[in-house]
């Protein structure tokens, strides 16, 4: 019952488009949603985080002015392994664009 | 084979798109508007005499804080009775879950960071008040500030409604209209909550230390500024989605270019606008607390901020390759 329903909107999808789907559009297809998909859900952790981290170093810079130099290297510091994340979902990502889906 | 016939879709996308307008937008101003109320009762049980200036300063701050759930019930009812004239079944679905995206996750941002401010400015007003004028003052701009990405989010839904015109292809008008959709909306989502979280750091400061109000006033728009970059990326994807597409290919292909460019910079928005507003609380507190500390704290913030919209950039880079290189 269910394969069958999934089967005629397959169908319908297929007539609906120009060109019928073949399997090498599917994939490339699928690595392109797939990129944007990376990216998108890779990019929060990162942001939030780094946003956590600067916001603390303002707090301490406030309470001490004098170490302002120290706490603005840590925090770069600690928002460069941050990023980290982020860079693999870019990585990841340029790999799907350009090696699966190109 | 199932045949839909247009009106069906039609129908389809009417009752999609409302849902998501008002389910989501309703959301974040019915919880923002809760936690100032809780706020105002937990300010009252301290300080009782206050309950004139209290309830005062709690409605408007509800008052303004629940206008996102207004353009989102415009916008929501637009999507249910608009005349579907120019566009017809499948593709004037696909603008109605787009348009209803767009305003749904954009007024959940905002609804949900302008009920902060109003929380802290009820618990300001609890601790100091004298200075209810000048608290009041900083959450309504704080407020006002933190608005400014639902509104870019009803530009894209009523270009959605009204403007755009549709490719001959289902597939890729679904793209690019339910892709300009997720772009505008989830990319207003941070910059929203975000801003939302910088002006409570600013009420709360100036509730605590209000000769400094000026300044915390400068860091704040400064902050919130920065904080709502990742809307403005989202916007601009979202009118390249609509009014730019020269070349992207027909079909699956085109379908799988412009969600994914939409998904990639929307998405990608959300953290950074979260992290950047957090930033932005935390160094008006700082400057409100050190006033003569306050061009040190604007650096370290400006950096803190800037790095960490690093990965709302990214997100661009892929959705921008997306759209132009396949």
């Amino acid at each position: 019952m269910e394969t069958s329903t999934i089967m005629s909107l397959m169908n319908m999808i297929a007539t609906q488009t120009d060109a019928g789907i073949t399997n090498e559009t599917l994939i490339s297809a699928s690595s392109l949603i797939g990129a944007g998909i990376c990216m998108g859900f890779g990019a929060i952790g990162p942001g939030v985080g780094q946003g956590y981290a600067a916001g603390k170093a303002c707090e301490a810079i406030g309470r001490n002015p004098q170490e302002a130099g120290l706490l603005t290297r840590t925090m770069l510091i600690g928002q460069a392994v941050a990023e980290s994340t982020g860079i693999y979902s870019l990585v990841i990502a340029l790999v799907m664009l350009f090696v699966i889906g190109g | 084979m199932i045949d839909i016939e247009p009106q069906v879709w039609e129908m389809l996308g009417r009752y999609i798109g409302a849902g998501l307008a008002l389910g989501l937008g309703g959301l974040g101003a019915a919880v923002g508007m809760g936690i100032a109320a809780g706020q105002a009762n937990e300010g009252l049980m301290r300080q009782p005499d206050t309950q004139g200036y209290m309830l005062r300063t709690m409605l408007i701050g509800q008052a303004v804080g629940g206008s996102p759930s207004i353009f989102a019930l415009v916008v929501g009812l637009l999507v249910l009775f608009l005349p579907s004239g120019r566009l017809e079944g499948a593709h004037f679905a696909a603008a109605m879950v787009g348009a209803g995206m767009s305003i749904g996750l954009g007024c959940f941002g905002s609804g949900l960071g302008c009920g902060w401010p109003a929380g802290k400015a009820c618990d300001g007003v609890a601790r100091n008040p004298r200075h209810t004028t000048s608290v009041t003052s900083s959450m309504v701009i704080g407020q006002a500030v933190a608005q400014s990405p639902s509104i870019f989010s009803i530009v894209i839904a009523l270009m959605l409604l009204f403007v755009v015109t549709a490719p001959d292809s289902v597939l890729l008008t679904f793209g690019m209209f339910v892709g300009a959709g997720i772009a505008m909306g989830a990319g207003a989502l941070g910059p929203g909550i975000g801003s939302g979280q910088t002006a409570s750091g600013a009420v709360h400061g100036t509730s605590r230390w209000p000769e400094s109000a000026g300044l915390i006033l400068r860091t704040m728009l400064i902050g919130q500024a920065v904080s709502q970059t990742p809307a403005i990326f989202g916007m601009l994807v979202s009118f390249i989605l609509l009014l730019g597409v020269g070349d992207v290919p027909l079909g699956m292909m085109g379908l799988a270019v412009t969600l994914g460019a939409g998904i990639s910079t929307g998405l990608g928005g959300i953290g950074p606008g979260i992290g950047s507003g957090a930033v932005g609380d935390a160094a008006c507190q700082a400057t409100a607390a050190k006033p003569r500390l306050d061009t040190l704290i604007l650096r370290t913030m400006l950096i803190g901020q800037a790095v960490s919209q690093s990965t709302a950039i990214y997100a661009l880079i892929i959705g921008l390759l997306l759209l132009f290189v396949f």
